[in-house]
């Protein structure tokens, strides 16, 4: 039987070209430019939406809706605002119990030629045990809506990504 | 949506770090109930509740062995974490979409940035 080495941990790395203070400035300043939309990426199911981290160590990242309906979403406080070093914030799905929440820590090392830049979601580990308990009533549940998403067009999307790294 | 569910439910098991650790040893083979009692420092009904947690969410299912009814021998299900896998690829799959975005951003701002000082 074969298993993952960790469940509590996911991972994704990139280089960027830029050096690491630039790079962090686009990704928290520019946000909304680069991350991707649509129902995957963007907690509204479709809504059109605008990401901003507003504030650094103490503020949040928020996902504002432009369309009539309006209104906002918290995705996460900012728990760590270091400029071209370190960057942490907590994420959260829009139908999580109050009080869950995971965390998103993003490293950016200077290398050869830009930026490594490393990004880790964790907090698995703090789902608490009744909240699987209480499916059966209906309740809102923690990951069952961004699984929802991500259930769907799973093999598209992970043929997409195989394709990707093809190309790569 | 019972995929979602049931993978609600595996990580909801695996919040806690004696059941984490429970797995772990489990990954190596079957083991007895003492045994894994005994891995710890925890009672035996400890241990016990522990293992009803998860036995009752499918991660675990035991077994009696050998010709004696109270020997019970507990091993791992694939099921819950073959789910759990593609659960995190899908998540892997994701933030690397996401950080690919981000790195065609910051290409295009340098492409910007080297055009103006021409």
């Amino acid at each position: 039987m074969t298993f993952r080495s960790s469940t509590d941990c996911v991972r994704a790395t990139t280089l960027v070209p830029a050096d690491p203070a630039a790079a962090f400035a686009l990704f928290t300043r520019e946000v909304d430019l680069w991350w991707r939309r649509g129902p995957r990426f963007r907690q509204g199911l479709g809504r059109s939406s605008v990401m901003r981290f507003e504030g650094e160590e103490g503020g949040r990242l928020v996902e504002s809706y432009t369309d009539e309906a309006g209104g906002a979403f918290e995705v996460g406080r900012i728990k760590v605002w270091k400029p071209g070093d370190r960057l942490v914030f907590e994420w959260r799905g829009h139908n999580f119990e109050p009080g869950l929440v995971t965390e998103v820590e993003v490293r950016f090392e200077r290398a050869e030629r830009g930026t490594r830049v490393t990004l880790e979601h964790r907090g698995w580990d703090r789902v608490p045990l009744d909240h699987a308990s209480r499916h059966g009533a209906g309740a809102s549940n923690a990951f069952s809506s961004m699984i929802g998403l991500w259930w769907g067009d799973l093999l598209t999307s992970l043929r997409a990504h195989a394709k990707s790294r093809e190309g790569a | 949506m019972s995929a979602a569910r049931n993978l609600d439910r595996t990580l909801a098991a695996l919040a806690d770090p004696t059941r984490r650790r429970v797995v772990e040893l489990l990954r190596e083979r079957p083991r007895r109930a003492g045994e894994l009692a005994s891995a710890f420092r925890i009672s035996a009904p400890a241990m016990s509740r522990h293992l009803r947690v998860l036995r009752t969410r499918g991660l675990v299912e035991e077994e009696r062995v050998d010709d004696d009814a109270r020997v019970r021998v507990y091993r791992l299900r694939r099921e819950p974490f073959d789910a759990l896998s593609l659960w995190l690829r899908e998540l892997e799959a994701f933030w690397s979409d996401q950080l690919e975005a981000f790195g065609a951003h910051v290409a295009k701002r340098r492409a910007e940035a080297q055009r103006g000082t021409r």
